[in-house]
C-alpha cells in the first residue's frame, strides 16, 4: 500500500505549500473528490479557465454569493461553513495562517472521501446546496432591505443572486436533481501473482455504467498505458500493480468524460457511434456532443528491447 | 482626434499577433508508465515542435534531478521522456516556465 500510492500524499503536501500560482487540479483533471474542493480557493486567487467545467455549476453559484456575502460578516460565515467552503472565503480573506488550518481540514476531508466513493461526494454536495441555502435566507433580507426603499440600481451580483434565490425557491428539488446519482460499487482490485492485477467487478461496473466493457477496457488500458485482457470468469486481468484508488481515480475520469452529460451532468445519456466519432446523447436534457477518441498515445519502451527485437525478425 | 469605429481594422491583425506570443497549440499529455518494480516513467507528448526539446529536457533533467532523453515517433514527433514519476514537476514547470497553459495540460495514469 505505501508503496504504491507515494503519489497521492506528496501530491498534496506540495500543494500545501505552492498554491497560489499553479492549478495543478485542473492539470490534473480533478480526479478525485477532495480535489474537487481545491480549485475554488485557488480560483479566488487565479482565475482560471479550466476550472470553470470542473466544477458544478451549482457550486460557483454558492461561491459567488459567498464572495459577495463576505464583507458584512466574515467571521460568522466562517462559523457557519465548516466544510471545505470556508476555504473559498478564507483564501479571499488573504490570512495565511487560517489558509493553511483549512486546508489541512480539507485533506483529511479527502481521505475520508476517498474511502467510499461517489457517495460523500453527494452528501458534501447536499451539504453545500443546504449552506448556500441557509445563507441566501439571510442574504435576501439584507438585499430586499437595500433596494426597496431607494430606486438606485441592482448590481448585477444582486439581481444573480436573486434569480437563483426565486429557481431554488420554485423548485426546491432542483438542486438534490442536479447531484449526481452513482452510487457505484467501488472497484475490487486485487494483486495476481506479482506483475498482474485482476479488476474482479469490471464487468458490473460496466454494466452500471451502461457501457460496452470494450470500451471501458480500451480507456482503462489507454489510460493506465498497460496492457490487459478478460480472462474466464469475466474479470479484467491487469499487467502492472494497481491500487483500487488508482483505479478508481481512473473510473472516475471515465465517468466524467463519458457517462456524464456535458450539459446538465446528468448520467442518462447514451454513447453512440457515429462516423467513427462518439457521440453523447443525453437522455434527460437532450443534448448530443462528441467526445474525445481513446487514445494510448506514445508508448515508451518498458520492457526488454531485446524480446522486442526478436519478436519483429 | 479619431473617431474610433470609423477606423479600418485589420481583422487578422490578432491572429497574426496571436501565433507567435501564444504558446502551444494542441493540448500537452503528460502520461506515465510502470516499470519493473516500483519504477516509472513519464512521458510528455505533444510539445510543439518549434522548440528545442532538447534544451527543454536539458533544464528538466537538472530541476527535477532525473535522467530524460527526447525520443523521435514517427507518429506522435518528438517526445520528452524522463525517469520516475514526474507528472507534477513537468505540470507545475510547463506552466512557470510559460509552455503550456494549465489547461493544455492533460495528465494521463492512475
Amino acid at each position: 500500500m505505501e508503496g504504491e500510492d507515494g503519489f497521492d500524499p506528496t501530491l498534496l503536501k506540495k500543494k500545501k505549500k505552492k498554491k497560489t500560482t499553479f492549478d495543478l487540479d485542473a492539470a490534473l483533471g480533478l480526479d478525485d473528490a477532495g480535489k474537487k474542493e481545491d480549485p475554488k480557493d485557488e480560483a479566488s486567487a487565479v482565475s482560471t479557465a479550466a476550472e470553470v467545467d470542473d466544477n458544478l455549476d451549482l457550486e460557483s453559484f454558492g461561491k459567488k454569493k459567498k464572495k459577495k456575502k463576505k464583507p458584512f460578516n466574515l467571521d460568522e460565515l466562517e462559523g457557519a461553513l465548516p466544510d471545505g467552503a470556508d476555504d473559498a472565503t478564507a483564501a479571499a480573506a488573504e490570512d495565511p495562517e487560517e489558509e493553511e488550518i483549512n486546508l489541512d481540514m480539507d485533506f483529511t476531508m479527502a481521505k475520508k472521501k476517498k474511502k467510499s466513493k461517489k457517495k460523500d461526494l453527494d452528501e458534501l454536495f447536499a451539504d453545500k446546496v443546504d449552506d448556500d441555502k441557509s445563507e441566501d435566507k439571510e442574504n435576501v433580507e439584507d438585499n430586499s432591505s437595500s433596494w426597496a426603499g431607494s430606486d438606485r440600481d441592482y448590481t448585477y451580483d444582486e439581481l444573480l443572486k436573486r434569480v437563483f434565490e426565486i429557481i431554488l425557491d420554485k423548485n426546491p428539488d432542483m438542486a438534490a436533481g442536479r447531484k449526481p446519482k452513482f452510487v457505484m460499487r467501488p472497484p475490487q482490485v486485487l494483486r495476481v501473482g506479482t506483475k498482474k492485477t485482476s479488476f474482479a467487478n469490471f464487468m458490473d461496473i460496466a454494466k452500471t455504467l451502461h457501457r460496452l466493457p470494450k470500451h471501458l477496457l480500451d480507456f482503462l488500458l489507454a489510460e493506465l498505458g498497460t496492457s490487459g485482457s478478460m480472462d474466464g470468469n469475466q474479470q479484467l486481468i491487469i499487467k502492472g500493480r494497481f491500487q483500487p484508488k488508482q483505479i478508481e481515480n481512473v473510473l472516475r475520469r471515465y465517468i466524467k468524460e463519458y457517462v456524464t452529460c456535458h450539459t446538465c451532468r446528468s448520467p442518462e445519456t447514451i454513447l453512440q457511434k457515429d462516423t467513427r466519432l462518439f457521440f453523447l446523447q443525453c437522455e434527460s436534457c437532450g443534448s448530443r456532443c462528441s467526445v474525445a477518441s481513446i487514445k494510448s498515445g506514445f508508448q515508451a519502451v518498458t520492457g526488454k528491447r531485446a524480446a522486442i527485437r526478436a519478436k519483429t525478425t | 482626434m479619431s473617431i474610433q469605429n470609423l477606423n479600418t481594422r485589420d481583422p487578422f491583425a490578432d491572429a497574426i499577433k496571436g501565433n507567435d506570443d501564444d504558446i502551444q497549440d494542441g493540448l500537452v499529455h503528460i502520461r506515465i508508465q510502470q516499470r519493473n518494480g516500483r519504477k516509472t516513467l513519464t512521458t510528455v507528448q505533444g510539445l510543439s515542435a518549434e522548440y528545442d526539446l532538447k534544451k527543454i529536457v536539458r533544464s528538466c533533467k537538472k530541476e527535477f534531478a532525473c535522467n530524460g532523453t527526447v525520443i523521435e515517433h514517427p507518429e506522435y514527433g518528438e517526445v520528452l521522456q524522463l525517469q520516475g514519476d514526474q507528472r507534477e514537476n513537468i505540470c507545475q514547470w510547463l506552466t512557470k516556465v510559460g509552455l503550456a497553459k494549465p489547461d493544455q495540460l492533460k495528465v494521463h495514469g492512475f
